[in-house]
């Protein structure tokens, strides 16, 4: 799997984030919801964590298949991105 | 030892915007409705399959109860007469029946349904622009009650008149300002004078008696002033035939017309909150025909009403499955069902409530519910509040009675099966699915063409 491309920001700087999903960036105001797999998957890429890592970990915690986990991750991302998160 | 894992939910990230508070008490969007009528929807897919069209018929029975007392306690002499049009199936028709209610039939094929189900002819109401001969013949023989829409259909009843060598008993249909638009093209106009000139006309050789008016204020009408208009000019014009013509009606027909609580797309109010109930409807009507005629020193008629929509609309749901999800190159949440705009033409009016039916999670995104026809138009809703679903959740479309499935088109895919969730709890099929026979057994190919 390669990696995901993304301008990643400086999690710790530009973000909080708290333990039930609000996140709050710094930078352009917004606020933002996540579950607690989009959680999941944010921690993980502030971690500068790869794509391939970070599926391994939701199927390692989560009861799912790593091809449906690969398709959500995928799709958090575009999301992600739209949003200017990363 | 095997570690337990975590319930899985689609990962989400949902931008927080600006907007209104829910200050109406609704349901968050995530909470899944898993019953009809104490009935499990999985297990309606399971035996019926999906997508699938769902009768309530404890609802039927509740909203025809309602509106007959809303009216009774109001006014001496009330028959609800079911506007076929709105959704003939069968088995809908068959419990309004056994409530009571007369047919109100626009064709002869809806003339044709209701002699099927075995309503005697003097209960059925045969409206509508397009009554051939042979279908006034018909109607005529059974003495149904006709409602006359135009100048044709008096000559032709004259005729019939004639063949017969008997007088007929006939309604005048009229149209009045009353809200915009107006119906103008069904009847005669009340305004111009042209319903008075009908009335004379349809008297004049001794063949017709005009025994009754009728009036179709609209569709969906949510304010019940339009009602109370009716009933003032209906007032006023039965004074005058009365006086100058020395009519006598034996019964006034005010339509249909009455609001649910779907929601239409330029509100910005959901229809819960803003849909008159029947009451308001009967108190807007009744008083002001019931004290007016009584002055006129003549017996309050009988009052014919002919709703569907308000019968019907929220007695029938529509389940469907979604078959694929999408992320849209705009960001937005897209979901692929598998029922299509041709089993929900009312779209264009309403917006249509939308709930999952199993748990999905509690985070909700704006999701664009795409139908399965291989066309773009193909939305049965943009941005509706729904949490994550994968392929094989279903969604319940709800309060979709009215026209969608007498206006639903075979269109690329077979129609669904109907049920009915009977008043004492059994589920029963009304409709069988279709299938390429049943669609197929009216063609036929040049025998030269065959292979």
């Amino acid at each position: 799997m390669e990696n995901y491309e993304i301008n990643q920001r400086n999690f710790e700087e530009e973000f909080t984030i708290s333990p039930n999903g609000f996140l709050f960036d710094h930078v352009s105001g917004l606020t933002y919801t996540l579950n607690k797999t989009g959680l999941f998957i944010l921690r993980r890429i502030g971690e500068k964590k790869n794509a391939s890592e970070i599926v391994m970990e939701i199927t390692e915690k989560f009861e799912v298949s790593q091809e449906r986990a690969n398709v959500d991750f995928q799709e958090f991302l575009v999301q992600a991105k739209e949003f200017g998160v990363l | 030892m095997t570690v337990q894992k975590e319930y899985y939910e689609k990962p989400i990230i949902v931008r927080h915007t600006v907007g209104l508070t829910n200050k109406f008490g609704r349901n968050p969007a995530s909470t899944p409705m898993k019953m009809i009528d104490g009935y499990q929807i999985s297990k309606l897919i399971e035996n019926f399959g999906s997508p699938l069209y769902v009768v309530s018929e404890a609802t039927l029975k509740r909203k025809y109860k309602d509106l007959k007392r809303a009216f009774e306690s109001r006014y001496p002499n009330v028959q609800i007469s079911y506007s076929f049009k709105t959704n003939y199936l069968s088995g809908i028709c068959a419990v309004l029946q056994n409530e009571g209610a007369f047919a109100e039939v626009v064709s002869i094929f809806e003339y044709e349904i209701a002699q099927r189900l075995n309503f005697k002819g003097d209960k059925i109401i045969f409206n509508g622009p397009d009554k051939s001969k042979s279908s006034l013949e018909l109607a005529v023989a059974n003495k149904s009650v006709i409602n006359v829409d135009s100048f044709e259909e008096i000559y032709l009843l004259e005729e019939i008149a004639k063949e017969r060598n008997e007088e007929i008993e006939i309604g005048v249909r009229l149209n009045m300002e009353l809200n915009y638009p107006p119906w103008s093209r069904f009847g005669f106009n009340y305004e111009n004078g042209q319903a008075y000139e009908a009335i004379k006309r349809a008297e004049l050789n001794g063949l017709l008696k005009v025994v009754g008016l009728m009036v179709h204020a609209g569709t969906y009408v949510d304010d019940v002033q339009v009602y109370q208009k009716m009933a003032l000019k209906y007032v006023e014009f039965y004074r005058i035939i009365h006086e100058r013509l020395g009519i006598t009606l034996k019964y006034l027909d005010i339509g249909g017309g009455f609001a649910t609580i779907n929601t239409l797309h330029q509100s910005w109010l959901p229809a819960t909150q803003t849909c008159p109930g029947f009451d308001d409807y009967a108190e807007a009507i009744c008083p002001i025909l019931l004290n007016g005629i009584t002055q006129l020193g003549v017996n309050p008629p009988k009052l014919f009403m002919e709703p569907g929509r308000a019968l019907v609309d929220e007695a029938m749901h529509l389940i469907t499955s979604v078959i694929s999800t999408k992320r849209l190159s705009t960001g937005e949440k897209g979901i692929v069902v598998d029922a299509g705009i041709n089993l929900l033409s009312s779209n264009q009016w309403y917006r249509y409530e939308m709930q999952v039916t199993q748990e999905c999670g509690t985070m909700v995104e704006n999701t664009n519910v795409y139908g399965n026809l291989c066309m773009n138009i193909d939305i049965l809703r943009n941005a509706v509040p729904l949490p994550s679903l994968r392929r094989g959740d279903s969604i319940i479309i709800k309060n979709v009675g009215a026209y969608n499935f007498s206006q639903s088109l075979q269109f690329i895919q077979f129609r669904p099966a109907i049920v009915m969730i009977r008043f004492d709890g059994k589920v029963e099929l009304i409709r069988k699915r279709e299938d390429t026979n049943y669609l197929l057994q009216l063609e036929s190919v040049p025998q030269d063409l065959k292979k």
